[in-house]
């Protein structure tokens, strides 16, 4: 909200017109300011003068001589413009006077007359764009004062962000009022009297809805001339940002401004059978509104209507049917109190966010209406004439009163600490309007423009923010034993691992694209779990599976010229099925994923560096595992969608299926045009950062180790790991480590099958073993390879 | 010729042939050629035993004599020749170490990552846990346990992303703040109750400069016996000091949350210029950086969880974590944060 400083004082005597402090004493009490606008007028030298006689230029028809009076004596000035007549009251530049776009004003002679000056208009001084004719001022303004006072220049224009619990701050009254508790001092509402006329509205309101119209209050103003505000209305207005429509319009939007209170001027005269009905809308009905739009109407529209339909839409714009005109005589002055959600849900429907739907949706007080209309039609009649009849529509269907709240001086200080005195409490609450009885406890009275007091907590609040917080100290509680759970601290050395081997860590959106699912090959959509009102179809779909997310950031990458991608990610992904935790709630595990393209490990030159593939991602595999103290998992051969299946695994950690690791597939690769091969893995997280069991010490053996190479003829079905597991079974235990450090197929090699090196350690813990003792077991280990339909090769 | 003189002989041609080895190998063969089987000292070390038994003493004292001076100097030119060659293979094996660029492979946190655990750890530090609640959120913790109305505009669909999920009367939704794991944690876990909670939070938003329909908070709240204002003060300047620096000042005004009562914005001084310096790169003159919303629990968010308001009370606050990176470290676009452009995330270790 827009609150300028000189329209502001007209409520309050502050103690500093320092825009630099207000807007500090502003911010303290809750109303932040965004920013202030400094306004200078843009001339200098320009005064009320009064034309005391005009005549005939002797050489000119379309000029003429006037005389002019600044407060010093008729000066003489030509004038061009012809919208005005002697005893006019003008803006005059005196010789010297600069306006704007520096046009210097002197003495000069037009046509052979002299000109001490110029009659400015509104235009000339850039005040709006009305060049018709020259300013004509009302109210008869004394002479020779400086015309930048009545447009109140210079001025300070605050903007200022009301929250939404404060209804009653979106006025100058409000700001007044906070102002004046800050600086404890008065603040006013300078009187506009009514004088009302015999008589009772030819109107008749009836309220269907009491739950959407908490009020209705409105008066007939009889016999007003529709035309232009005078000046100082105009430039207030165009100060907080409204345009000046005409005068009756433009009293509805200062009084708003001033107390709150939005208003709506109706053409009586349109109103069609003098009745107005206040109802939710029909499905499907349409109503034109004052700017113009074709509305269509829902159900939970609160509509104001007359014998031919819709004709105004409560709280947030009227229509263009009962829109006040040039043409209007008799104004029926508004001035109603709207159930806020239906105003805020009504707005929203149908885009239209006011002026007035801001402050509706806040919540204006229902005891507010009445002295807000009475001081429209009073103003109304001030500046269109007119006559407001005696007789007051006033529909008040469920009428509220003040709150009553008990608040203990405990109360206080449990919440803001001791040192607060009943005075001070007392003090601070009566200057925001509140009533104060009894010593402690104290039983406050909240008045209805304060919707957001209702308990002790909000009169505490309203305590710290007057008291100002920031003359509370500072200190720490104690706490309690913090730390981070086993769980938690395993994330994080899961994350440093991973970074100190060369992955970079990502933070991907969570939703998914279907066509990049359809490119990974993932054909179930059935459990995929949908957004129902996403703003983008990108944002539709929430993914299933972290892999699109890590293969269109290394794509990025790739195509910003990265010849190595290595990235991890720990996050959430979705399904419609029930979370085990909670079942109310979809599935939403954490995994841990990893994609790696191109070459991996440190480039020295002179050695060859590997290249992301399925082998890389089994040894970060194995990598995760040791940093995690696992050593119960399984790797098997085994697939998913988007994986190579002749190159990929799964994952069982004690027991259960954790995940998949291995390479993409061909198609997926072309779909994500990535180059190479792409190491890829998908890992729930849960299980993999639980502790593993805790490790009992085992003292090394001091005995020598004995080491021997086997070379193995086995077919490509029968896997490695089946033939380690078995030969090192046959070992009676002594086997200490088997590694496989040579794999070869072709010459000599039948087609199908491979020839595989292992070295095996033999240690044993409590002798040295001998020849004699390694012979038999050696044979034993090959025996068992051979069960299994190896060969041992070169036998 | 008697075996002195033979000795004599050896003894005195000697120095010429070792100094004359050009190498270890060739000292090797010269070693065995003024020592070895075939050599005149092995010679006359075979013919002792046909010496006149009156001389053998006389002689096998040369013998020895001899032979370890031709030793001395067959060692002492081995360690010229070891000298040599290994000055001239620090020659040899010269490489230009210029040359030598790789590194092992250093990855990235990322940068959401390492600001959550910078500010978890500050916390950690006063006695907090870190706690962890779900994203796809049922209405009720996200809002009505908040204190947040059925009618509050948060709950619009122009704010919310809802999911299609579950039976219609449990409106399931993508969690809008991190507040919800509050109400969790509260339900199940009496006080006192320290927590930070950092996660991920969803919002209906256009995606431009500064908007991202998925960010992260960390939220904080503390509930205890006689938890006050001066606490929630005290601790989030701790904690700004902390993250921005030691010299920064805090500013609390007031603000309006639905679950917070009173409620408060916090700001920090600009830790760039101190405050106030026209056109500073991070505050823009202000001087000031908002940071974070944070107040005392409402009493009706220590109902809905079960508590009592008479007899605990806290404070709450919540932070965007993207917020908190981009003022610290100067970026100007959210969007970098889930672009993951390696050139980005690799400035931040």
């Amino acid at each position: 909200m827009k609150v300028p400083l000189r329209w502001l004082q007209e409520f309050i005597d502050l103690p500093t017109t320092e825009p630099d402090e207000l807007a500090f004493v502003l911010t303290m009490l809750g109303h932040e300011v965004e920013g202030f606008e400094m306004m200078e007028a843009d001339w200098t030298d320009v005064v009320v003068g009064r034309v005391d006689q005009i005549a005939a230029h002797p050489d000119a028809d379309k000029i003429r001589v006037c005389q002019v009076d600044t407060g010093s004596g008729p000066e003489q000035i030509i004038c061009g413009a012809w919208n005005f007549s002697e005893g006019a009251h003008v803006a005059v530049a005196r010789p010297g006077a600069v306006l704007p776009g520096g046009l210097g004003i002197g003495q000069r002679k037009i046509r052979g007359v002299e000109s001490n000056g110029m009659i400015c208009s509104e235009k000339e001084l850039g005040l709006g764009d009305d060049h018709s004719g020259i300013l004509v001022l009302d109210g008869q303004p004394p002479l020779g004062a400086d015309f930048a006072e009545l447009v109140e220049l210079p001025d300070v224009v605050f903007e200022l962000a009301i929250t939404p619990n404060r209804p009653d701050a979106m006025s100058l009254v409000g700001v007044a009022r906070d102002l004046a508790a800050h600086y404890q001092i008065d603040y006013r509402v300078k009187e506009r009297p009514l004088n009302t006329s015999p008589g009772i509205p030819k109107i008749t309101v009836s309220v269907e809805d009491p739950i959407g119209c908490r009020r209705f209050t409105a008066r007939e103003i009889d016999g007003v001339s529709v035309g232009r505000s005078p000046l100082w209305v105009r430039h207030r207005l165009s100060k907080v940002g409204i345009r000046s429509i005409s005068n009756v319009v433009d009293v509805t939007n200062y009084v708003m401004h001033e107390l709150g209170h939005p208003l709506h001027a109706f053409d009586a005269d349109t109103i069609v059978g003098n009745r107005l009905v206040v109802k939710r809308a029909a499905e499907g009905e349409s109503l034109t509104t004052l700017d113009g739009e074709e509305r269509r109407l829902t159900a939970e529209d609160l509509i104001i209507y007359d014998e031919e339909g819709p004709t105004s839409m409560s709280g947030t714009m009227g229509g263009a049917r009962s829109e006040v005109s040039e043409r209007t005589v008799k104004v029926l002055m508004e001035a109603a109190s709207w159930d806020p959600p239906t105003i805020m849900y009504m707005s929203r429907r149908h885009g239209l966010l006011s002026e007035a739907s801001a402050r509706f949706e806040r919540g204006v007080d229902p005891n507010l209406t009445d002295m807000a209309d009475a001081r429209a039609a009073a103003m109304v009649v001030d500046l269109a004439g007119g006559r407001v009849l005696e007789g007051v529509i006033d529909e008040n269907p469920t009428p509220i009163g003040p709150a009553e709240v008990v608040l203990a001086m405990s109360d206080v200080a449990r919440l803001l600490g001791p040192g607060f005195t009943r005075e001070e409490v007392g003090g601070i609450l009566e200057r925001l309007g509140m009533k104060v009885a009894g010593d402690d406890p104290m039983t406050v009275t909240v008045p209805t423009f304060r919707p957001d007091v209702t308990r002790p907590a909000d009169l505490v609040e309203e305590i710290a923010r007057i008291h100002g917080y920031d003359k509370f100290t500072s200190t720490v509680p104690l706490g309690a034993a913090g730390g981070l759970t086993p769980e938690q601290r395993r994330a994080r050395v899961l994350n440093s691992a991973l970074v100190g081997i060369g992955l970079h860590q990502t933070v991907t959106l969570p939703f998914v694209n279907q066509a990049d699912l359809a490119r990974l090959g993932w054909s179930d959509e059935s459990h995929l779990l949908h957004v129902t009102n996403p703003l983008r179809e990108e944002e539709g779909t929430l993914r299933p599976t972290m892999l699109p997310g890590l293969l269109n950031v290394a794509r990025y990458n790739v195509s910003y010229g990265a010849g190595s991608v290595s990235l991890f990610e720990s996050a959430r992904v979705f399904s419609s099925h029930p979370w085990p935790e909670d079942p109310r709630l979809p599935d939403q595990v954490s995994r841990l994923a990893w994609v790696l393209v191109g070459s991996v490990g440190p480039s020295i030159l002179g050695l060859e560096t590997p290249s992301a593939d399925s082998s890389v991602s089994l040894a970060l595999l194995r990598h995760v595992m040791a940093v995690l103290g696992h050593s119960d998992y399984k790797v098997a051969p085994g697939s998913a969608p988007g994986y190579h299946p002749g190159r990929s695994a799964t994952v069982e950690l004690g027991g259960r299926l954790i995940g998949h690791v291995g390479e993409l597939s061909p198609r997926a690769l072309r779909e994500f045009d990535l180059p190479g091969r792409v190491a890829i893995a998908e890992l729930d997280l849960e299980p993999l950062l639980r502790p593993a069991p805790r490790a009992l010490a085992i003292s090394p053996s001091v005995f020598p180790h004995v080491d021997f190479d086997l070379s193995f003829l086995l077919s490509d079905e029968l896997e490695v790991a089946a033939l380690i597991d078995a030969s090192a079974a046959a070992a009676s235990g002594l086997v200490e480590s088997a590694r496989v450090f040579d794999e070869f197929r072709g010459a000599g090699v039948g087609e199908g099958h491979r020839a595989v090196a292992i070295r095996y350690r033999l240690r044993s813990d409590d002798h040295t073993l001998s020849n004699e003792e390694v012979a038999p077991v050696r044979q034993a280990m090959i025996d068992a390879a051979e069960a299994l339909g190896a060969r041992l090769r070169g036998a | 010729m008697n075996p002195s003189s033979l000795l004599d002989g050896a003894l005195a041609d000697a120095p010429a042939t070792v100094a004359g080895a050009s190498s270890l190998d060739e000292l090797d063969r010269v070693e065995s050629s003024l020592l070895g089987k075939t050599s005149v000292i092995g010679e006359v070390r075979r013919a002792m035993g046909s010496i006149d038994p009156g001389d053998r003493p006389v002689v096998g004292a040369r013998l020895n004599d001899v032979t370890s001076r031709i030793e001395a100097l067959i060692s002492a030119r081995r360690v010229e020749l070891e000298l040599e060659d290994e000055a001239r293979s620090l020659t040899e094996e010269r490489v230009d170490v210029t040359l030598m660029r790789a590194s092992f492979p250093r990855g990235s946190m990322h940068l959401i990552q390492q600001t959550i655990d910078e500010v978890v750890d500050i916390f950690v530090g006063l006695g907090y846990l870190m706690a962890d609640g779900p994203e796809a959120e049922l209405a009720w913790y996200n809002f009505d346990a908040l204190n947040t109305p059925p009618t509050h505009p948060a709950r619009l669909e122009s704010d919310t992303l809802y999911l299609a999920y579950g039976d219609p009367k449990d409106e399931v939704l993508l969690r809008t703040q991190t507040s919800p794991v509050q109400a969790r944690w509260m339900e199940t876990h009496e006080p006192p109750v320290y927590v930070v909670v950092p996660g991920k939070v969803y919002r209906q938003e256009t995606t431009d400069a500064t908007h991202l329909p998925v960010f992260h908070q960390i939220e904080g709240l503390a509930v205890d016996e006689s938890i006050r204002f001066s606490d929630l003060k005290g601790t989030l300047e701790h904690f700004s000091r902390e993250f921005f620096g030691p010299k920064t000042q805090v500013r609390l005004r007031p603000d309006f949350f639905p679950f917070t009562e009173p409620s408060a914005d916090l700001a920090v001084s600009c830790f760039a210029c101190d405050g106030g310096v026209p056109g500073c790169r991070v505050c823009g003159g202000a001087g000031w950086l908002e940071m974070l919303g944070c107040g005392m629990v409402d009493p009706n968010v220590l109902e809905a969880v079960g508590y009592d308001p008479g007899q605990v009370s806290g404070f709450a606050f919540g932070m965007g974590v993207e917020r908190l990176a981009m003022v610290r470290h100067g970026i100007n676009d959210i969007r970098h944060f889930v672009e993951n452009d390696l050139r980005f995330l690799g400035q931040f270790q």
